[in-house]
């Protein structure tokens, strides 16, 4: 495996300290203050456009199946087998039964597998701010994940500039991408970008960790790939109808080597085409009774998605790994407090 | 339940008599070996097929001999063959693996001692779905049937470079998430580092193709979780089947789509990992290969009408499914490698099978049994008399790497 950068690699590889030096280390403080103002400036922003804030489940019969080879983690609910969740996106769609616009900031559980606390971006226990919007397109929600990053960075920087400093943050590297919009590429693109540069990618499948890595060190802003194939994916995410096997969908990606912030797309609504999607990502329907009876009954169309708040704590205040940007850090596979 | 006096006895030279008479005494249990036996055999079809026709034809002249004999400056022996393969992404030591086995207490029992020697022999191993969700996961669920300790009989004595443990999940256990469970383990590690964890996706299985899974439980049975599967009360035969019923998983229903996604799924979410797919023989085996095989999968196994199960129906063992030699006669007018099991159990069906373009066998039955017979040494026995017969059956056709046996090595009567 190729590594431009295999300082910052041995970097990330680091664990984190006892928690009462990692919670008293004025690194740490700097964060978690940065990762306030990102949750104060998304909150502001989604109220003013019309957002309700929803306390988000913490278990339930099933949850996101969608994750790369992470497990869910089984709790005994009254002698039933339930599971922490690990998104809410089958919450998000049920919620838009009632409301149009909804968010929540979620706990989410994953046990990743021990390899991926090498990323530098993985941590079994974390936060997404996560977003849903009734009868929405891709396109509009790709702007909005553009503004609530834009916004982050601009009241960071505003308000906070003693602690980037403090992260040793140049806020000037976070300057441009204030002033246009975020550059899309398909993944298709990125697919022949990487085999161009020598990294092999598979065509089929999810862009690898290594690969956006080596994508996000070429950019200096963020920038989004759409466009991901079927087999990458969970089965919420709608398939193009044009382009069958491409999913209506996009990742977030931060630049400087920082790599995925945020995951969302069109989903599906149809109830046949979502029983046959399950069955195309080896799930049982019969686990998603609750799920699909509602989505039987009629959803709306909808598109939303999830930004990783500790990632993008982690970007905007330049630290060397995600679990920096947690105050109980959860890095895979490693006991923790 | 009485038996007619022979006052009254009805009979019927000719027809199958003593099976209705069992049918009307037992019902649905009829349909199956008797219930007493479950948990302590294994079946499977003892249907004929071309690899049984087929003779293995040496030829008189031996160019091949030839140039294996200027190479080495000697005539070359057997012991000359050489019988490394690659195996589903994994080297192998012959051109073999060991087929799954699931759940039932037959299985359960002597897996462990078929995994020690496995492993000790670097032959790659599979490890049946079902386990988990029956038999636990590790040994501190307090169920010594469970999969970590397979795993660790075969890592024990696993020579460096070869072998591999490859995980099987069915549509029925995705629930238990048993790849996800695994792949997420540090115990599992050295084997993902060294790139020998696999997982194949269970299709069907040749016993009882388009059924999923069939087992027998009873009240106590501690794991049985009732949720999704069709239970069947059984009629008791004897004191022993009291109160047991038939326990039916669903196969799952697949595509092309489906069956080409899943894979694309494994692939994306255990980049790790090698896929295996096991197929059940159905009358669309070709494009069912093809399409396995296209979505990127390591090895694509074909599990003959004669594979081996610990539980199926008679008449699906009897008269379901392709027989595995027609299996690989339909594939090889595709050019569609595959590994093929079903029936493996000494040199020539393996030669046979090897010839018809199957790039390697699985030992089911054949490994238990071996186990049983000697759990320290038999698999290793049996292997010993494959190997020698193997090298024997290459030799004389004056090919010295196995992987060149070819349909010309064969001879089809009629």
């Amino acid at each position: 495996m190729s590594d431009l950068n295999p300082q910052r690699t041995s970097i990330a590889d680091a664990l984190p300290p006892p928690l009462p030096v990692h919670l008293t280390s004025e690194r740490t403080l700097a964060a978690l203050c940065i990762q306030q103002c990102i949750l104060q400036s998304a909150r502001r922003l989604l109220a003013a456009r019309g957002f309700v804030e929803l306390l988000a489940p913490i278990l339930g019969p099933v949850t996101d199946p969608g994750s790369r080879g992470a497990k869910q983690v089984d709790v005994d609910y009254y002698g039933h087998r339930y599971k922490l969740m690990t998104s809410v996106i089958l919450y998000k769609q049920a919620a838009l039964l009632g409301f149009d616009k909804i968010f929540y900031v979620a706990p989410n559980v994953r046990l990743e597998p021990p390899d991926a606390a090498s990323t530098g971006r993985h941590l079994a226990e974390f936060h997404q701010l996560d977003i849903e919007v009734a009868n929405a397109d891709r396109a509009e929600v790709m702007g909005l994940a553009n503004d609530l990053v834009a916004a982050a960075v601009r009241d960071v920087c505003r308000t906070l500039p003693a602690e980037l400093e403090q992260l040793g943050r140049d806020p000037g590297s976070l300057a441009h991408l204030l002033r246009e919009r975020f550059a899309e590429m398909t993944h298709p693109a990125a697919v022949a970008t990487l085999n161009g540069v020598g990294h092999p990618q598979s065509p089929d499948g999810e862009i690898d960790w290594e690969g956006e890595r080596l994508l996000s060190l070429k950019q200096h802003q963020p920038f989004f790939i759409t466009d991901y194939p079927k087999g990458s994916r969970g089965f919420y995410d709608r398939e193009n109808a044009e382009d069958p096997g491409r999913l209506v969908n996009f990742d977030l990606l931060a630049p400087e080597g920082y790599g995925e912030l945020c995951s969302g797309g069109e989903r599906e609504h149809d109830y046949a085409t979502v029983v046959t999607r399950m069955r195309e990502t080896g799930e049982n329907p019969a686990k998603y009774r609750w799920y699909l009876d509602m989505v039987r009954a009629g959803i709306p169309r909808s598109a939303g998605f999830g930004i990783g708040i500790e990632r993008l704590t982690r970007y905007i205040g330049g630290l060397d790994a995600v679990w920096q940007a947690a105050a109980y850090p959860k890095v895979p596979g490693v006991e923790s407090p | 339940m009485t038996a007619p006096t022979a006052a009254t006895a009805l009979s019927a030279p000719g027809f199958p008599e003593a099976a209705v008479r069992r049918r009307a005494r037992v019902g649905a249990g009829a349909g199956f070996p008797p219930s007493g036996e479950y948990g302590h055999a294994v079946y499977g079809a003892a249907e004929h097929d071309l690899l049984d026709t087929a003779r293995l034809v040496p030829p008189v002249l031996l160019p091949g001999r030839l140039a294996t004999l200027i190479e080495l400056g000697q005539e070359p022996t057997h012991l000359d063959v050489d019988l490394r393969s690659v195996v589903g992404g994994f080297h192998s030591p012959l051109p073999m693996y060991i087929s799954a086995f699931g759940s039932t207490a037959a299985c359960a029992d002597l897996a462990l001692h078929v995994s020690c020697q496995a492993g000790a022999a670097g032959l790659p191993m599979v490890i049946g779905e079902n386990v988990t969700p029956v038999n636990g996961y590790t040994r501190e669920d307090g169920m010594p049937r469970s999969l970590l300790p397979r795993v660790r009989a075969y890592s024990q004595s696993l020579p460096d470079g070869c072998g591999g443990v490859v995980v099987q999940q069915s549509t029925e256990d995705a629930d238990a998430e048993v790849w996800n469970q695994v792949y997420s383990d540090p115990a599992v590690e050295p084997l993902l580092a060294t790139g020998r964890l696999g997982f194949e996706l269970k299709v069907g299985q040749g016993a009882k193709p388009g059924l999923g899974g069939i087992t027998v439980v009873d009240g106590e049975s501690p794991r049985l979780d009732t949720q999704g599967f069709v239970l069947t009360d059984l009629v008791a035969e004897n004191a022993d089947a009291e109160g047991r019923r038939l326990r039916f998983g669903t196969p799952g229903t697949f595509t092309a789509e489906i069956l080409r996604q899943q894979i694309r799924l494994m692939r994306n979410n255990y980049p790790r990992a090698r896929v295996w797919v096991k197929l059940p023989p159905g009358r669309d085996i070709v494009e069912a290969v093809r399409v396995a095989t296209d979505a990127g999968a390591d090895a694509v196994t074909v599990d003959g009408a004669q594979g081996g199960t610990g539980w199926a129906p008679e008449v699906f063992l009897r008269a379901v499914g392709l027989p595995a030699g027609e299996c690989l006669r339909q594939l090889a007018e595709h050019d569609l490698p595959v590994q093929v099991s079903g029936g493996m159990w000494e040199g020539s069906r393996v030669a046979k099978a090897l010839a018809m373009g199957a790039v390697a066998v699985g030992l089911g039955r054949a490994a238990l049994l071996a186990a049983e017979e000697d759990p320290k040494e038999g698999l290793t026995r049996l292997l010993d008399a494959l190997t020698l017969e193997l090298r024997l059956i290459s030799a004389a056709m004056g090919k010295y790497v196995v992987g060149e046996l070819s349909p010309e090595d064969l001879w089809f009567p009629g």
